[in-house]
C-alpha cells in the first residue's frame, strides 16, 4: 500500500468515527423521543453541546488532583487509538500490526480506570457510587466479552480485527455457524452493558442514586466534559462498528478504491442505523433492571459465549 | 568470569551479614554498611546473570567443604540465571530502599539482627535457585525459611506478627517435609542426591511414583507459592514483615517455588502426562480468581497486596501449566510461547509487586497506618510516591502500555493456541481459564482503583494522613526506578522475551524468537495463527502523537483555556471527609454478588439518647468469613491438637522411661531391617 493510503485511511477512520459518533447518539435520542410521542432535541444537538463546551473554561473541584485533569485526555486518546485499530470502511487497517482486539479491550479499560479514579478524586459520594457500579458492571461483562471475542478469533485464526474482517468477508456462511451466532448474541448484551444503555444503565437519568456512568462524570465541566462526552459517544459507535464489521462484514471494501469506500460508507451507515434503531426498540421495551440483577443478565451473556466456544470446538 | 562474580556476591552477602552483627554501638553505621554490601552483592549477581544469559552457557561450582560427606554443588544454567536475575534486581532495589526505610527502626530496636538476617535471606534465595544437589537444596531451602521466619517476627511485640510467624514456620516445614519425601523417592531411582542424576533417570521412574512425586512437589512448593488453598500463611506473613522485607518476600521469595515447579516438571519428571498440566491450570485459575476476590475485600494495604500476590502466582501457574500441556502433546514451540508468557509475568510481578510494597512502605513510613480507610489525599502530600504507585497499579491491572499488559497478552495468546490440543476437555479448560483471567483482570483493576483512589485521592480521612510528609529521597528514587522499568518492559517486550527464550532454548530445545518477532523489538506475533500482531512501541508512539494533536486542536478552539477551582457539589452540604466513598463502600457491590463466597456478617447496633427517637451513635461491624480457615484449617488443627492430647500420657517426664522408649524403638528397627 502506498504511503498516501497509510496516512489518509487512518485519518479517514478518525474523521468518520469522531464525526459520526455524536450523530448516532443524537439519532437514537431523536427516534426514542418520537416513539415516546415527544418532539425531542434536534438530531444534531450533541454537536451543538460539544461546540459550546469546547469553547468554555472549566470548573474543577478544589479537592481534585492532577488525576482529574489528566483523565479526559487519557480517555479520549485511548478511544482515538482504538479508532485506528478497528476496520471501519475498509478491511485494510493501516496500523493493523500495532494492536489487536485484546489491546482494544484493555484500552477501553485504561480509559475506564482513569474515569473511576477521577470519580473518587473529587471526594463526592455520587462519584464513588457511580465508579463502584461501573467497575461492577464492566467486571461482570469482561468474561463474556473475552470468550465471544475468542470464538471469533478462533474462527478467523487471528485476534487482529483487520484480519478477522477480511477472513469473515471471504467466508460465506457466517450467521449459519452456531458458534458465531451465539458469540454475536453474547457480545450484543455485553455492548449494551459497556455503553451504559437501558436495561443496564439509563443514560437520560440525572437522579443521583440511579446514575452509573453519569454519576461518575458529574464533576466534569467545559472542555473536560466535552472530551468525555465525545469519547463516550465514540465508544458506543466503535463497539457497534466492531459488532457489525466482525459478524456482518458485507459491504466492507476489501481494498482501497474511492468508489469502494463510498459504497462501503453507505452500507456502513445503513448497518449502524439499523443497530441504532434496535437499541431504541430495546430501550423502549424494557425498564432499567435492578442493580443486583445485572450479574444475572451478564451471566446469561457469559453462558452464551461459553456455549459459543464449545460449539465452535464441536463443529470444527 | 560469571562464576567469579557469583562467588564474590556470595562472599559480599556473608560479609555484609557479619558487619551488621559487629556494630553494637554504631547501629546506624552497621546497618548502612550491611545494606550497601547487600546492594553491591546484588549488582554482582545481576552481572553474573546477564553474562550467563547472554552466552546461554552453564557453569558448575563445587565447594569442597566437608568434601567426602557432602558436595556443595551449584549450577548456573539459563533457568537458574533467569531466576538469579529476577532475585538480584529486586534485592538490589530493596537494599537501596532499605537504606531509607530502616530509619524507622534505627535506635528503636536492634537493627543488627535485621541486617544480619536480611543479608542471609537474600543469599539463601540465590543459593536455592542454583543448588544442584537435593541435599544442598534442602539446606538452603530451610535456611531461606528460617531467616524469613525471623524477619516475619521482627516486630515480635505484636501478637499478630507472632501468630503469622508461627503459621508460616509450620506450613513451611510441612512443605519441606513433603519435598524431602519427593527427593527420597527420586533418590531411590537416581542413586544419588545430585540433580544431574535426577535428570538422567527421568524416564526410568515408574508412572505411579512419578504421580506421587508430582503431587508431593505440587503441595510442597505450592505452600511456598501460596496457591489456594495453601495460601494461609501468605496474607499473614507478608504484611507482618517490615516493608523492605515484604517486597522481597512477595517479589521473589515465592517465585522460588515456580523455579521448583519448572525444574521438576520440565527436567526431572519428563515426559509428563497432559493431566498434570490440566491440574496446574485449575490450581492457577482458582488461585487467580480467589486471590483477587479476597484482595478486593481487604482494607489493610499490605494484606491486599499479599492476596494479590496469590492472584499473580495463579496467573504465572496458568502459563506454566499450559506449557506443560503443550509439551506433553509435543507442541514444543507453543510450549515455549506459554513458558515465555508465564516467566514474563513472573518477572513483571517481581518488579511491580516490589514497587507496590515499597509504596505501601512509603505510606506506612509517613502515616504509620496501613488501613486505607484512614488515608486519603496523599497525592498532594506524597507527590512522588503517588505517581509511582499509580504506575504500579496500572501495570498490575494489565493496562497498556505497561508491562503487566504484555504478559497478560501473551497469556491470552497462549490460551487461544489451546485449540491445537487434541483433548476437548483440556481445550475447553483453556477457554474457561481465559474467561477467568479476563474476570480477574477486571477485578484487579477494581482492587487497585480502590487501593489508589481511597488512599491517595480526595480529602484526608485522618490526622495521620493530613500530616503525611514525603519520605526520604532514596525511598522514592528506588521505587521510581522500578516504575521506569515497568514502562520499559511494557514498551520493549522483545528484550525480555529474548532473555526468557534463552531459558527455553536450554529447557525445551526450541528457539521461537524468529517466529514471534518480526523486527527486532517492533512487533510480537503469535504463532500458529495466520497473523496476530501487537506492537506496544508503535501504539505508544501513536498515542503520544494523538495526544499532541488533540491538545493542539483544543488550544486552537479555545486559546486561553483556564480552570477555576470551586468546591465539589454535594447537594448544598459543605464537602467533607464523611461524604467520601470508603473502600468498604466501593467494593460493596462485589460483596453482594459474591456473597456465597464471602458469607458476610454485618452487625449494626444503634445507641439512643434519652428520648428514644434520637440516635446518638451507630456501630457498624462488617466482616467476611474466611472459609478456608474455618472449614479446612480449623478442623485439621483441632484434629492434631486432640490426637496429641490423647498420646500425652506417654510423656511422663521420667528420663528412664524415655531411654526405654529409645531402646525399644532400636530393637524394633533392628528386628525389621536387619
Amino acid at each position: 500500500m502506498s504511503l498516501a493510503s497509510n496516512i489518509i485511511l487512518p485519518m479517514l477512520q478518525i474523521v468518520v468515527i469522531a464525526g459520526l459518533a455524536p450523530l448516532v447518539k443524537g439519532f437514537i435520542n431523536k427516534i426514542e423521543a418520537r416513539l415516546q410521542c415527544r418532539r425531542g432535541p434536534s438530531i444534531f444537538q450533541l454537536y451543538y453541546n460539544l461546540v459550546k463546551l469546547l469553547q468554555k473554561d472549566a470548573v474543577v473541584s478544589e479537592t481534585a488532583s492532577w488525576i482529574f485533569r489528566a483523565t479526559p485526555y487519557v480517555t479520549f486518546v485511548s478511544i482515538l487509538i482504538i479508532t485506528l485499530l478497528v476496520p471501519v470502511l475498509s478491511s485494510h487497517v493501516p496500523v493493523n500490526f500495532a494492536g489487536d482486539v485484546i489491546l482494544i479491550i484493555y484500552l477501553f479499560a485504561l480509559g475506564r480506570f482513569f474515569l473511576v479514579l477521577s470519580s473518587l478524586d473529587t471526594g463526592s459520594a455520587f462519584g464513588g457510587m457511580g465508579g463502584s457500579r461501573e467497575m461492577m458492571v464492566s467486571a461482570m461483562a469482561e468474561p463474556a466479552m473475552m470468550l465471544s471475542i475468542f470464538t471469533v478469533s478462533l474462527a478467523a485464526g487471528s485476534t487482529n480485527l483487520g484480519n478477522i474482517t477480511s477472513t469473515m468477508l471471504n467466508t460465506s456462511i457466517i450467521l449459519l455457524n452456531p458458534a458465531l451466532f451465539l458469540a454475536f448474541a453474547a457480545l450484543a448484551i455485553v455492548i449494551i452493558a459497556e455503553t451504559g444503555r437501558i436495561p443496564i444503565d439509563n443514560p437520560y437519568t440525572h437522579l443521583e442514586l440511579t446514575m452509573i456512568h453519569e454519576g461518575m462524570i458529574l464533576e466534569f465541566s467545559g472542555r473536560y466534559f466535552a472530551l468525555i462526552e465525545w469519547a463516550s459517544c465514540m465508544k458506543l459507535l466503535l463497539l457497534l462498528t466492531i459488532l457489525v464489521n466482525t459478524f456482518l462484514p458485507w459491504g466492507v471494501a476489501p481494498g482501497l478504491t474511492f468508489s469502494g469506500l463510498i459504497l462501503s460508507f453507505a452500507v456502513y451507515l445503513v448497518k449502524i442505523g439499523f443497530f441504532a434503531i434496535l437499541i431504541v426498540i430495546l430501550e423502549m421495551s424494557f425498564a432499567k433492571i435492578r442493580l443486583f440483577r445485572i450479574p444475572n443478565l451478564l451471566g446469561t451473556a457469559f453462558v452464551l459465549s461459553l456455549l459459543a466456544i464449545i460449539s465452535h470446538y464441536m463443529v470444527s | 568470569m560469571a562464576g567469579h562474580f557469583f562467588i564474590i556476591s556470595i562472599i559480599l552477602y556473608i560479609v555484609g551479614a557479619l558487619f551488621a552483627l559487629c556494630f553494637y554501638t554504631w547501629q546506624k553505621a552497621g546497618n548502612f554498611i550491611s545494606l550497601v554490601f547487600a546492594a553491591i552483592a546484588a549488582s554482582f549477581s545481576i552481572a553474573t546473570a546477564i553474562t550467563m544469559l547472554s552466552h546461554g552457557s552453564r557453569i558448575h561450582l563445587d565447594f569442597q567443604l566437608l568434601h567426602p560427606i557432602i558436595t556443595y554443588d551449584f549450577l548456573l544454567d539459563p533457568l537458574s540465571s533467569f531466576f538469579v536475575l529476577a532475585i538480584s534486581v529486586v534485592s538490589f532495589i530493596a537494599s537501596l530502599y532499605s537504606l531509607g526505610y530502616t530509619r524507622l527502626y534505627v535506635n528503636k530496636r536492634d537493627t543488627r539482627f535485621l541486617g544480619f538476617t536480611y543479608n542471609l535471606f537474600l543469599l539463601s534465595m540465590l543459593l536455592v535457585v542454583t543448588a544442584n544437589n537435593a541435599f544442598v537444596f534442602m539446606i538452603v531451602w530451610e535456611l531461606m525459611a528460617l531467616v524469613s521466619f525471623f524477619l516475619v517476627i521482627f516486630e515480635h511485640e505484636n501478637p499478630a506478627a507472632r501468630k503469622a510467624g508461627f503459621v508460616y514456620i509450620v506450613m513451611a516445614h510441612i512443605g519441606s517435609g513433603l519435598l524431602a519425601v519427593a527427593f527420597f523417592i527420586m533418590l531411590s531411582y537416581a542413586g544419588s542426591f545430585g540433580f544431574d542424576d535426577f535428570r538422567n533417570v527421568a524416564s526410568q521412574v515408574p508412572a505411579t511414583y512419578k504421580n506421587i512425586v508430582f503431587f508431593l512437589i505440587l503441595i510442597g512448593f505450592g505452600i511456598k507459592a501460596g496457591i489456594f488453598p495453601l495460601h494461609l500463611w501468605l496474607p499473614m506473613a507478608h504484611p507482618a514483615a517490615p516493608s523492605n522485607v515484604s517486597m522481597v518476600m512477595s517479589g521473589v521469595m515465592i517465585k522460588t517455588a515456580v523455579y521448583g515447579f519448572v525444574r521438576f516438571y520440565f527436567e526431572f519428571l519428563t515426559p509428563c502426562p497432559p493431566w498434570w498440566g490440566g491440574i496446574i491450570l485449575i490450581v492457577g485459575a482458582s488461585s487467580a480468581i480467589l486471590g483477587i476476590l479476597y484482595a478486593l475485600m481487604e482494607r489493610d494495604i499490605k494484606t491486599l497486596l499479599a492476596y494479590s500476590s496469590v492472584e499473580n502466582m495463579g496467573i504465572i501457574l496458568i502459563g506454566i501449566g499450559l506449557a506443560m500441556i503443550f509439551k506433553s502433546y509435543g507442541f514444543v514451540s507453543l510450549s515455549s510461547l506459554a513458558m515465555i508468557a508465564g516467566l514474563y509475568h513472573l518477572i513483571n510481578h517481581a518488579v511491580f509487586k516490589c514497587l507496590l510494597f515499597g509504596c505501601a512502605g512509603n505510606i506506612y513510613y509517613s502515616t504509620h497506618t496501613r488501613n486505607i480507610e484512614e488515608l486519603g489525599g496523599l497525592i498532594k502530600r506524597l507527590r512522588v510516591t503517588a505517581p509511582v504507585f499509580l504506575v504500579g497499579a496500572l501495570s498490575i491491572s494489565a493496562l497498556p502500555p505497561l508491562n503487566g499488559f504484555m504478559s497478560e497478552w501473551l497469556i491470552f495468546q497462549s490460551l487461544l493456541n489451546g485449540f491445537n490440543i487434541p483433548s476437548v476437555l483440556i481445550k475447553i479448560e483453556t477457554m474457561i481459564c481465559g474467561a477467568v483471567v479476563a474476570l480477574t483482570g477486571a477485578l484487579v483493576a477494581t482492587c487497585f482503583i480502590k487501593a489508589f483512589g481511597v488512599s491517595f485521592l480526595a480529602l484526608p480521612r485522618s490526622d495521620h494522613a493530613q500530616k503525611a510528609k514525603e519520605v526520604p529521597v532514596v525511598m522514592y528514587v528506588s521505587m521510581g526506578f522500578l516504575a521506569m522499568l515497568c514502562v520499559c518492559m511494557g514498551i520493549f517486550p522483545a528484550k525480555i522475551m529474548m532473555i526468557i527464550n534463552r531459558v527455553n532454548t536450554h529447557l525445551l530445545g526450541t528457539n521461537i524468537m524468529p517466529a514471534i518477532t518480526s523486527y527486532d523489538w517492533l512487533q510480537t506475533k503469535s504463532i500458529h495463527t495466520n497473523f496476530t500482531g501487537l506492537s506496544p512501541k508503535s501504539t505508544t508512539v501513536l498515542g503520544i502523537i494523538l495526544l499532541v494533536v488533540t491538545f493542539a486542536i483544543l488550544t486552537i478552539i479555545r486559546p486561553g483555556f483556564a480552570r477555576k477551582s470551586y468546591e465539589t457539589w454535594t447537594c448544598g452540604i459543605t464537602p467533607g471527609t464523611r461524604l467520601e466513598y470508603t473502600a468498604t463502600a466501593f467494593t460493596r457491590p462485589f460483596k453482594t454478588i459474591f456473597s456465597s463466597l464471602y458469607r458476610p456478617k454485618v452487625e449494626v447496633s444503634s445507641e439512643y439518647s434519652v428520648p428514644h427517637y434520637f440516635v446518638k451513635s451507630v456501630t457498624y461491624l462488617g466482616e467476611i468469613t474466611p472459609i478456608f480457615e474455618k472449614y479446612l484449617y480449623t478442623p485439621i488443627s483441632n484434629f492434631v491438637l486432640n490426637s496429641s492430647e490423647r498420646v500425652r500420657w506417654v510423656h511422663t517426664g521420667n528420663i528412664h522411661l524415655y531411654l526405654a522408649y529409645i531402646f525399644v524403638t532400636l530393637l524394633i528397627l533392628i528386628l525389621f531391617f536387619q
